[in-house]
């Protein structure tokens, strides 16, 4: 609109000047937004579109031919159990992780706000697990984790419980998964948490406070409720993460034992790069994608409604 | 929301009852409170920092310390031995540059190519515009697992896997650091970009001079981001190289981790020295990234 409003030809400019200058405000938008919009297509909405035409064909790519299977992998796929353990593993991983996770993170955030000395340092503390490498943070917990040699066992003891083989016995892997997937994200929900906090003004509470309300009142009529768009926002962007966990279980566990801790992800990796069955991965993706997107659209459904307030 | 507010509600509460014996419990509730704050805080953060605490001493131990049971807090014979032996039992130079290399490239790129775009879609008007934003937004949703197979299957064909540019080829934009960067340059007035027009800047020349130096914070924000994400990834490089003088830091701790679990003195020294680049990048750019995730976050 700006640029419409000011298309004045520069004083004292000669007629080519004058076309350069017309030239480079027309093409200016073009040029400015090509690369960046190019280069995310790329790799973006290319394979996904190579990857759906993938899923309707027996890829292999050792194979010279790929022929056109149809609906096949997908009948495979769902007559295969362990792709519904690889289903059931990953929601379990996702209802262990993401209540949990953004309730410490509003919990850690709420307190933070009142004033504590120091909020920097806390910050900081809280948000180190997000910046770690989360492989490499997986090699670090491993270690935590060992049976003898990790603390994760010296604290448990000095608790009073019974100590584990946390990583290695099929009844704990999954726990001790869901344990560092929980550290290792709280601190991404809780700075945003904190700038949401932030930005609610603080004569709504004055307002409040001469109404008579008390804390809990104030919690639960003014900072929840303006807190709702931020909390769809991480529920979202946190369920759908959880749904595509793959680092974390690889480099911790490998999808074991005995396939306790194998998530879609971690299964779609093997079948593509394990046994070369791309067309099947292709299809799994799909699926995972559909279920991913089923879900979003529930949570905007039931929750986004009434989002929409400033 | 905070203790504050609430005390102060539940102070003038008191004090319209005119009662001075509850105000002074109050007070007292106040500062209960405080320290149940304060103490739920530092419980967490301990939780948080203990991994590292431990990392980082436990870097400074002996092999036999290391191997003791019951595994000891403090090193005893505190020695740095672990961070030469590092370099000299495993290419860790090598992994280190190559992680350099996937990383800063991208990052440079991406920052440029978001804050490009991010000033075309919100500062001008053009066919397609909000189309092609939303196809953009919508694309966020795409698990990363929809792509990655026919990714490689493409990446395979152009003959890219196994290279430096099958790496970084995937990493030189992004939809969150173009959705980013238009949020924070919606805020900039036109009227001072139409000043600058009048006095016949060129588009480019606006982009560079004016707007550049106005969002700072945004590319400091996006900087951290892209950087810690890409030093950070793992699953593409897993795919892309399987030739060890490509493997980069989050692939190589790992498989040495696999292949030498006894030497966790010097896996310890080498995840701490491949943690240090994005904590350093953290605490020099953190007083701008609340204002990143303001913008980016909320609006989501």
């Amino acid at each position: 609109m700006s640029a419409e409003a000011t298309t004045i030809p520069p004083r004292n400019g000669n007629e080519r000047k004058y076309k350069w200058y017309r030239f480079q405000k027309a093409s200016a938008p073009y040029i400015f937004i090509l690369p960046g919009v190019v280069f995310y297509l790329m790799v973006t909405i290319v394979p996904m579109i190579t990857g759906f035409w993938m899923s309707f064909h027996n890829w292999n790519i050792i194979r010279p031919t790929q022929p056109w299977v149809g609906l096949a992998n997908y009948r495979k796929l769902f007559a295969d159990p362990l792709f519904w353990t690889a289903m059931k593993n990953t929601l379990t991983y996702s209802i262990g992780v993401v209540p949990l996770q953004m309730i410490l993170a509003l919990l850690v955030a709420l307190l933070l706000n009142t004033g504590i000395k120091g909020k920097k340092f806390f910050r900081l503390l809280y948000y180190l697990p997000v910046i770690t490498p989360l492989s490499i943070a997986a090699v670090i917990w491993t270690w935590i984790y060992h049976p003898n040699l990790g603390i994760f066992n010296q604290i448990v003891k000095f608790i009073g419980l019974a100590p584990q083989d946390w990583l290695g016995d099929p009844a704990w892997a999954m726990f001790s998964v869901i344990l560092v997937a929980i550290w290792s994200g709280i601190g991404y929900r809780m700075v945003v948490y904190l700038a949401a906090l932030q930005g609610i003004p603080r004569s709504y509470y004055e307002a409040a406070e001469i109404d008579g309300a008390g804390n809990w009142d104030a919690f639960r009529y003014i900072t929840l409720p303006l807190l709702k768009p931020t909390t769809l926002y991480i529920l979202v962007t946190s369920v759908i993460s959880s749904f595509q966990v793959f680092g974390l279980v690889n480099v911790l566990t490998g999808g074991g034992p005995l396939d306790a801790t194998q998530v879609v992800v971690s299964y779609i990796f093997k079948r593509a790069f394990g046994d070369l069955q791309f067309g099947l991965a292709a299809a799994m993706s799909f699926v995972l994608f559909g279920i991913i997107l089923i879900i979003t659209l529930i949570q905007w459904k039931f929750l986004g409604k009434e989002v929409t307030y400033e | 929301m905070s203790a504050n507010v609430n005390s102060s509600t539940l102070d003038s509460a008191l004090r319209n009852q005119k009662n001075q014996g509850p105000a002074k419990a109050s007070k007292w509730g106040k500062i209960i409170g405080k320290v149940l704050a304060y103490i739920v805080v530092t419980l967490g953060a301990i939780m948080m920092a203990l991994p590292f605490v431990w990392l980082i001493l436990s870097s400074f131990k002996t092999l036999e310390e290391i191997s003791l049971f019951p595994p000891t807090f403090f090193p005893k014979n505190p020695t740095l031995s672990n961070f030469r032996e590092v370099f000299e039992r495993i290419p860790f130079a090598r992994y280190y540059m190559n992680s350099i290399i996937t990383s800063v490239i991208p990052t440079v790129v991406t920052v440029i190519t978001c804050s490009m775009a991010g000033f075309g879609f919100a500062k001008y008007k053009f066919a397609g515009r909000d189309v092609l934003f939303w196809v953009i937004l919508a694309t966020m949703m795409v698990p990363f697992p929809a792509t990655i197979v026919p990714l490689y299957v493409m990446m395979a064909k152009a003959g890219l896997v196994n290279t430096y540019a099958g790496l970084i080829i995937v990493g030189l934009s992004s939809a969150s650091g173009i959705f980013m960067m238009r949020q924070f340059m919606m805020t900039i007035p036109d009227e001072l970009l139409d000043a600058a027009r009048i006095d016949g800047a060129s588009e480019f020349r606006i982009f560079n001079q004016i707007v550049i130096p106005l969002v700072k914070p945004a590319l400091a924000t996006q900087t951290l981001f892209t950087f810690t994400g890409h030093w950070g990834a793992y699953i593409w490089p897993l795919i892309c190289v399987n030739s060890d003088k490509l493997r980069t830091l989050p692939l190589a701790i790992p498989y040495f981790s696999g292949q030498y679990f006894s030497y966790q003195n010097l896996i310890n020294a080498a995840s701490l020295m491949a943690i240090a680049p994005v904590l350093i990048l953290f605490l020099f750019t953190q007083r701008y990234f609340v204002e990143g995730i303001t913008i980016t976050g909320m609006k989501g």
